[in-house]
């Protein structure tokens, strides 16, 4: 993903709930990466589910394509796949732009 | 958000009565869900797993549930067939949120009762507009049932009024209440019951018709029957017919009364102290002197609906109610006759020296005879 795949747009209306989700998908991030090391692969998946049903909700399209890629993961076994996909929602988390309108 | 926007999205939310319950094991989508209904003027309640929801719903069923489908412990299927298994949570509406868009898990969701299906990401305009749809329904629902409600009260009304021209008011709340029964006394057919038919009659009616004004006689029945059929309904009997200045009175009947001979002991009592007030105001006015005889007798009889099918008459038919007319023929002003088997049954409620033993009668039209006691209060 690109600079500009770290922007995000939220409705205005939704503004005072993004504390609490960012918070969220922190806890989020961790919970994958002890899954992960833990070869968890139910757990993946459903945080794969989770984070694909409610980051395009919020606005975050790339939580849920994040989330898609961790639950095929999980789904396939493919182990290289969801550590790169962990990695990138890391770095996704730490860079991103919120715009409220 | 601020204070002024909280306040009015509460007024808004306060002045709408339809309430959604979110249930959703993430508490960002619960959120979100919850956010949306409310900017529509909607009040929303958010819980995070199923047993949670099923504790919420019973104890304050909401007009609508947002129900996700994938939950740890009990999933959105298995709370949408419960909900829609119980009669008291049927008719709530459920929505099935979910990031399924497999076809067999819809079928699923259409099996357990869903009444609608949301895919995720939760788009806001399709929410709204099925929420909306949903309302209108709900609205409507809320209608019909409100007017069939109205309806069942007015027919049950109109049976109870009926009812009471026959039946005390808690027996006939009795059977209103028991009318989705296949086993409405009513309906059945004849029956052979155990009954204590009481009959009261006005000693001289005869006489005193052919001496008093038809107005005045008129008023003496009204005043007659009134008070001896509130003594029977206080002790929960049946009247089966009102003829001329004669009362027939059934325990036991339509519904089985263990204490049947006891409950006609009470009526016939307080009939005739009831009717002694009604005859010191007759004889005030200048009426003829009359008086109250009553029969009371016990034994099996048909109890049914008998006649043509022009007329029809709910009537109990049989040895008991021959007996209790003799009876009655036979019974002086303030007198009571009982036959042998009821004199035994409510011989330790008479008052010492009240009763008389009349010893082995035989009654007209019958061919064995009968014990028969006199009892004078």
């Amino acid at each position: 993903m690109d600079d500009k795949s770290n922007l995000v747009t939220v409705p205005k209306d939704l503004e005072d709930l993004i504390p609490v989700f960012m918070s969220n998908r922190k806890k989020e991030l961790d919970a994958l990466r002890v899954a992960f090391a833990a070869a968890d692969f139910e757990q993946l998946r459903q945080l794969g589910h989770r984070m694909r049903g409610v980051g395009n909700s919020y606005g975050f399209a790339q939580v849920s394509d994040f989330g898609k890629r961790v639950e095929d993961g999980a789904r396939s076994g493919d182990r290289a796949l969801l550590e790169s996909t962990i990695a990138r929602y890391d770095e996704f988390l730490s860079k991103v732009q919120i715009t409220y309108e | 958000m601020s204070e002024a926007v909280a306040a009015a999205r509460l007024a808004r939310t306060q002045a709408t009565a339809f309430r959604v319950l979110v249930v959703d094991d993430d508490p960002d989508m619960a959120a979100y869900l919850a956010r949306l209904l409310e900017s529509e003027g909607l009040a929303a309640e958010t819980v995070n797993n199923g047993d949670a929801a099923m504790v919420y719903v019973m104890s304050t069923p909401p007009d609508l549930v947002l129900l996700d489908i994938m939950m740890p412990g009990t999933d959105g299927f298995e709370i949408c067939a419960r909900l829609k298994a119980d009669t008291a949570t049927a008719m709530i509406p459920v929505v099935l949120v979910t990031a399924l868009e497999d076809q067999q898990s819809r079928v699923r969701g259409i099996k357990a009762g869903a009444d609608d299906f949301l895919s995720k990401p939760v788009h806001r305009e399709e929410l709204v507009a099925r929420v909306k749809t949903l309302k209108r329904l709900h609205a409507t629902r809320r209608e019909l049932e409100s007017r069939r409600l109205a309806a069942e009260v007015q027919r049950k009304e109109a049976l109870r009024r009926a009812f009471s021209r026959y039946i005390s008011p808690r027996l006939a709340e009795r059977i209103i209440s028991d009318m989705e029964d296949e086993g409405t006394p009513f309906r059945r057919g004849a029956q052979r019951v155990s009954v204590v038919a009481l009959f009261a009659d006005l000693r001289g009616f005869t006489r005193l018709t052919e001496s008093t004004g038809v107005a005045e006689v008129v008023g003496l029945l009204n005043e007659h029957f009134s008070v001896i059929t509130d003594a029977a309904y206080r002790h929960d009997g049946t009247i089966f017919s009102m003829a001329g200045d004669s009362l027939l009175v059934g325990f036991g009947v339509p519904f089985p009364q263990a204490d049947a001979a006891p409950r006609a002991w009470r009526a016939a009592h307080d009939m005739l102290r009831s009717f002694t007030s009604v005859h010191a105001r007759w004889i005030k006015s200048g009426g003829v002197p009359t008086g109250l005889g009553i029969g009371i007798a016990s034994g099996e009889a048909i109890l049914g609906n008998v006649g043509s099918p022009h007329y029809m008459s709910y009537t109990i038919i049989g040895d008991a109610v021959n007996i209790a007319s003799r009876l009655v023929q036979a019974a002086k002003p303030g007198e009571i006759l009982v036959s042998g088997p009821v004199y035994e049954t409510i011989r330790a409620m008479i008052p010492a020296g009240a009763a008389k033993s009349q010893g082995e009668v035989a009654l007209r039209g019958k061919s064995g005879i009968t014990p028969v006691w006199s009892i004078t209060v």
